[in-house]
Formats: structure tokens, sequence, C-alpha cells
């Protein structure tokens, strides 16, 4: 039961990051492609955390995942605000 | 030291030793060494941004599902968009006026950055700048909630 979780939520997460690099091909400016990568990927890595989760021992090795996604969370949510505001600077000295 | 100010060192306190003690699996030698690095992670956390006022605990943890279900929507949202075989944006952006203390625009900025449809570029003068992906979908609602969730948790901050 337990490895069937597993297998169906790291599939969903992997989908989410299949769509989050379709997007981040397809999409036509650096801005709407951050949108792609930071949302997409976020889902991507919470639903494998997730599915992982179901195979923990411990609490402590939920914890962990749970404070992995966190801690990509921030940073991706960081780092699209950096890199889309040197985008703008970028794109206004032009 | 006056009191909200005590308070939200003490909580920053207890996220960086949580945190510690999930890493190490409280094991005693792990637990010394954290008596060393957690203090030192508190002083550069106080340096890097000056406790002010205390966040709203239960105000944090109220808006947490509804970050999770904007989050999810998001995703989906952006992956329906990424995966349609035409293309389907119509990129823009929206300026807000913005009146929060510091850490929280950073905070308005990474939530919006995964709400559906909204992205954080930095603020020109007291406006956050906020790039849209489809200027007909009505994202900008998302802006003011998230405002207004973030404004509720840093109450009585000074700005």
């Amino acid at each position: 039961m337990a490895d069937v979780a597993t297998v169906v939520l790291t599939g969903i997460g992997l989908f989410f990051f299949l769509a989050g690099t379709a997007g981040l091909m397809r999409f036509p400016d650096t801005f709407s492609r951050l949108h792609a990568l930071t949302k997409a990927d976020n889902l991507g890595l919470g639903f494998i955390a997730l599915g992982v989760a179901f195979q923990a021992a411990t609490w402590r090795e939920v914890a962990l995942l749970a404070l992995i996604w966190a801690l990509a969370l921030l940073a991706a949510g960081t780092v699209s605000q950096l890199v889309a505001r040197a985008a703008l600077g970028e794109e206004e000295t032009r | 030291m006056d009191g909200p100010k005590f308070t939200a060192i003490l909580h920053r306190a207890l996220l960086l030793g949580g945190v510690w003690v999930v890493l190490t699996g409280g094991e005693a030698k792990g637990l010394a060494l954290g008596a060393a690095a957690v203090p030192v992670a508190l002083w550069m956390s106080l340096r890097l941004l000056p406790a002010s006022a205390p966040l709203r605990l239960w105000r944090l943890a109220g808006h947490l599902p509804r970050f999770l279900a904007g989050s999810l929507r998001g995703g989906i949202d952006v992956t329906r968009r990424a995966l349609a075989p035409r293309l389907r944006l119509a990129p823009g952006w929206v300026e807000v006026p913005l009146d929060l203390p510091p850490g929280g625009r950073a905070a308005m900025g990474g939530e919006l950055s995964l709400m559906p449809g909204t992205l954080a570029a930095g603020s020109r003068q007291d406006r956050l700048l906020v790039h849209v992906l489809d200027t007909d979908a009505g994202f900008e609602r998302t802006i003011r909630d998230a405002a207004a969730a973030i404004t509720a948790m840093t109450d009585g901050a000074p700005r």
C-alpha cells in the first residue's frame, strides 16, 4: 500500500517537473519562464517528497523531507525574484 | 530589551534549534555542536534582518492551508499552459503599492512567485513590480489577498 502511494505520488511529481521543463523551453521570455520553473517545480518536489515520505521509517525522516521541501521553496521564491529583478534591469538599460 | 523584540528573537532561536535537532536526529554529539552552531546562526540572522516584532504565529498557521491550495492551483495552471498545444499567454505588469516591514516584502514576493500567474520582480520606490502571466485571467486578485495575509502576520512591526 505504501509502495503504491510512493509510485503514484512520485509519478505526479515527475509529471510536474516535466511540465516545468516544457514551460521553460516553450514560454516566450525570461519572466514567463520563471513562472513555469518556480510553480511547477515546487509542486514536483512537493509530490516527490510526499511520495518518498511513505517509505520513511521514522518521524525524523519525514521531518527531514519536509525541511528539504521548505528550504527549496524558500530558495525558489527568493531566486526567482532575484532573476526577475536582474532581467528587468537588463531590459531597461538596453 | 523590550518584550516583542525578545519574543521575535526567541521565535528565531526555537526555529533554528528545531532545524538543528531534525538535522542531527537529537544525538548527544550533534546537540553539543548545535550549542555553538545555533547561536552563530541566530547572530547571523539578526545581522541580516534585525528583529522588530514577532510574527503572529497563529495567523501564519491559519494562512498555511490557503498558501498550499494557492500554490497547488498555481502549479496546475502553469502546467496546463506549458503543455497546451497552443500557448495561451498574455504577459503583463502590475505595480502594487506596498506598506510592509523589512523582510515582509521579500516574503510577499516569495509567496507571489508560487501563487497562480504572479511573479515579483523587485520594487520601484514603494511599489512592488509584479509580472502577470495572463492579464485576462484576473490573477491580480491574488496579490491583494497575499498582501493582506502578510500584513496580518507582521501586525505591529515598524515600517
